[in-house]
């Protein structure tokens, strides 16, 4: 059951994050073929090579139906593969198995996997204070009928921060919780940051008492323990074996895969300190065939810290309940033993909304590549990816494998 | 500034918040495998039964979570500040998004027993689902009017300083003023407007042809007439608004004419308080003024008026 492992990423593409009160405004159509083009250059390959399309539904600036006929007229392609993924912060992980499984079908050779997160330019009839208001609140729908807007939002259960914030709460009452533990995930993930010069807070070191002495959000989560949202966007390129070897680079095979969905609120979860990336991982390995500690470099999804240290325990990289000592107890920098986020992790390189999950599907692909530079890991053959989306409702894991 | 979002029961959910509001409890639990459901829904999460009853619970339960914030979720909720977020895990195993109440921080402790505290919120009584400790005398709260701790004047309108945004927002009402005096409209009215304004159109001034062409069988006032009427119609406003510099019409945010006023009509007036809302420009306090003609209770004039205070 699974893949056999013969699709692999080839290329990719990824604007450096930028605060949205300065980053360029583009229809999302724009950005996806600048996207298109920026991947498929970094790859070696032909727009005319690509004939699949996995894009993003929702947020989709310029339509919210028909988006990848949209698309593929707008790039000027045919497609015998399209695919909408509606996944929140997995959905780039959720593009990617998507991709590699209809190449192994033969539905198709070439996939596109995008999502455009710059603005897009306000028109002379658009009202820029209708996106803020649309924006007050969150992933949270309003519809009459959605249980949110009913049993959450009048009680002010509102956003990500807050759903995070009590699942770390109890773990804490489970486990115990060490701050300085949390706090040591940013400062890990900010010394790769210091090695990046596309993340949002290159130059900027961090210590554990900057994080502890930050403000408090919302008990137990400071709030340089919270991503930072930023205009961007990003592309990779999937393709067969045999298209992948007439590419510029090392592909990156995609060798094992999972995904699990478990709820939309976490306070429905049947336990809410066992992530669904728990089913995800396990399935990816067992797909892959290698174990966690075979892995070379983790690329977790780190919306917040917490996410982090429940993906860690939950994936296998350490048992249930001493994610903290892991955490303490091994240097997770890319000059480490347990390489983490090498590219600074969301938290660090900043989260373009949907595509801040690409983040770390690319840097797994361009360690493998041994295209990360001053990062660089020494040995880099496979790398553990995870995706999350909402608060921890929907997980996806991805084992991908140099060639 | 708005008010806080408030639940919009559907036909599957009104048993639960209409016994809320009536001080019960109620859940749902399915007849075919006796599993317990929340939050309300057609099916049953245990084996997608159609056969769920509604059943009085205790409201009994533990602390799942909870989180305090130390930024409002939403600027709303910024009178409770910390906000004390909770997941209960009722007797019954199901769970509630909720927040405690009548608590000190240090009080507060994953897995503490846990009772609710109903908390009736506006003056309609739609009622909340909050808990507190199982320890605790606190059992309910009840609806606190802000309008009613605030001094009135000599007509015995209620004072709301322009400065109290949670008074202000408790004007806002479903609910209109009593009718107005009223006002005869007579041909000899319409007539003087007719010269006035220049608008002598046949339908309002020539009664012979009106009487002949109209589709109302007689003349008709301008709505543009009826509308300043409304400064000759006085209905009473239970408040007046205190403490700013200067008072403005700042015009309409909408103004139709759904209905006719036939010559010789006799009309009157009420309103309500629509909204009112905060920014740089002042405070914008919208009245909703109807004008009907008697006994039509469609109005002949809609007009959402909003008067800026700063």
């Amino acid at each position: 059951m699974g893949l056999r492992g013969d699709a692999a990423i080839v290329g990719a593409a990824q604007y450096k994050p930028e605060k949205y009160a300065t980053a360029p405004q583009m229809f999302h159509l724009e950005q996806v073929a600048d996207l298109a083009a920026q991947a498929l250059e970094d790859a070696g390959l032909k727009a005319s090579d690509l004939d699949g399309l996995v894009i993003n539904g929702p947020q989709f600036h310029e339509a919210s139906v028909f988006v990848p006929a949209m698309a593929a007229e707008y790039l000027g392609i045919e497609l015998n593969f399209a695919e909408v993924v509606d996944l929140g912060g997995c959905t780039p992980v959720g593009m990617v198995w998507r991709a590699a499984a209809a190449i192994e079908m033969g539905l198709c050779e070439a996939v596109l996997c995008v999502i455009p997160m710059r603005l897009a330019p306000f028109g002379p009839s658009e009202d820029p204070a209708w996106m803020a208001r649309a924006m007050r609140f969150g992933g949270h729908s309003t519809a009459y009928g959605a249980p949110e807007a009913e049993f959450d939002l009048p009680y002010g259960h509102m956003g990500q921060n807050t759903g995070y914030a009590m699942i770390a709460q109890r773990y804490a009452a489970q486990y115990g919780y060490d701050q300085t533990a949390m706090a040591k995930i940013c400062v890990d993930q900010r010394t790769n940051a210091l090695a990046n010069p596309d993340a949002m807070f290159f130059g900027k070191p961090l210590t554990v008492e900057d994080v502890l002495g930050s403000k408090m959000v919302a008990d137990p989560l400071h709030v340089l323990e919270i991503v930072m949202p930023v205009a961007g966007g990003a592309a990779v390129i999937v393709t067969s074996k045999e298209l992948a070897a007439k590419t510029k680079h090392r592909p990156a095979f995609v060798k094992g895969f999972g995904e699990r969905l478990s709820f939309k609120s976490p306070s429905y979860a049947n336990d809410m300190t066992v992530t669904p990336v728990a089913a995800a991982a396990k399935r990816a390995f067992e797909m892959a065939g290698v174990k966690p500690q075979d892995m070379d470099a983790a690329q977790i999804y780190d919306c917040y810290t917490i996410t982090v240290l429940l993906s860690l325990e939950d994936a296998g990289f350490c048992p249930k309940g001493e994610g903290m000592r892991f955490i303490k107890e091994n240097d997770l920098t890319f000059k480490g033993n347990f390489p983490l986020n090498t590219h600074g992790g969301q938290l660090s390189f900043g989260q373009a909304g949907s595509a801040g999950g690409f983040s770390q599907v690319i840097e797994a692909y361009t360690q493998i590549a041994g295209r990360a530079d001053a990062r660089q890991l020494t040995r880099c053959d496979q790398v553990f990816v995870s995706g999350t989306g909402g608060v921890m409702s929907e997980q996806g894991a991805l084992i991908l494998q140099g060639g | 500034m708005s008010l806080k979002p408030m639940p919009e029961m559907t036909e599957i959910s009104k048993p639960f918040w209409q016994g809320l509001n009536e001080g019960e409890i109620r859940i749902q639990q399915c007849n075919a495998c006796n599993g317990w459901v929340f939050y309300p829904r057609r099916h049953c999460t245990h084996c997608l039964a159609h056969d769920l009853e509604w059943k009085p619970v205790s409201g009994k339960g533990t602390l799942y979570t909870y989180t305090l914030t130390r930024i409002p979720t939403l600027p709303e909720f910024a009178d409770e500040m910390p906000q004390a977020l909770a997941v209960v895990e009722l007797e019954q195993g199901v769970r509630v998004n909720t927040t405690l109440v009548g608590l000190t921080e240090d009080e507060i402790k994953v897995g503490m027993a846990l009772k609710p505290a109903l908390n009736q919120v506006d003056a309609k009584g739609n009622t909340l689902l909050r808990f507190t400790a199982a320890d605790k005398a606190l059992d309910s709260l009840p609806y606190i009017n802000p309008l009613d701790s605030l001094p009135r004047n000599d007509k015995g309108q209620v004072q709301v300083g322009v400065d109290n945004p949670v008074a202000l927002q408790a004007l806002v009402s479903d609910e209109y003023t009593d009718w107005s005096n009223t006002l005869l409209v007579d041909q000899e009215l319409i007539n003087t407007f007719a010269e006035l304004s220049g608008d002598n159109y046949w339908i309002h001034t020539d009664p012979e042809r009106a009487a002949k062409d109209s589709p109302f069988g007689t003349t008709i006032a301008h709505g543009s007439l009826v509308q300043v009427l409304q400064s000759r119609l006085n209905f009473a406003l239970p408040f007046e608004i205190t403490g700013f510099q200067t008072m403005v019409n700042y015009g309409s945010d909408r103004l139709r004419f759904p209905s006719p006023v036939p010559a010789g009509s006799e009309i009157h007036a009420r309103a309500r308080v629509k909204s009112v809302q905060q920014s740089r420009k002042g405070t914008a306090l919208t009245l909703e003024v109807n004008i009907h003609v008697v006994g039509n209770d469609r109005p002949s004039v809609i007009n959402d008026l909003v008067i800026l205070y700063r």
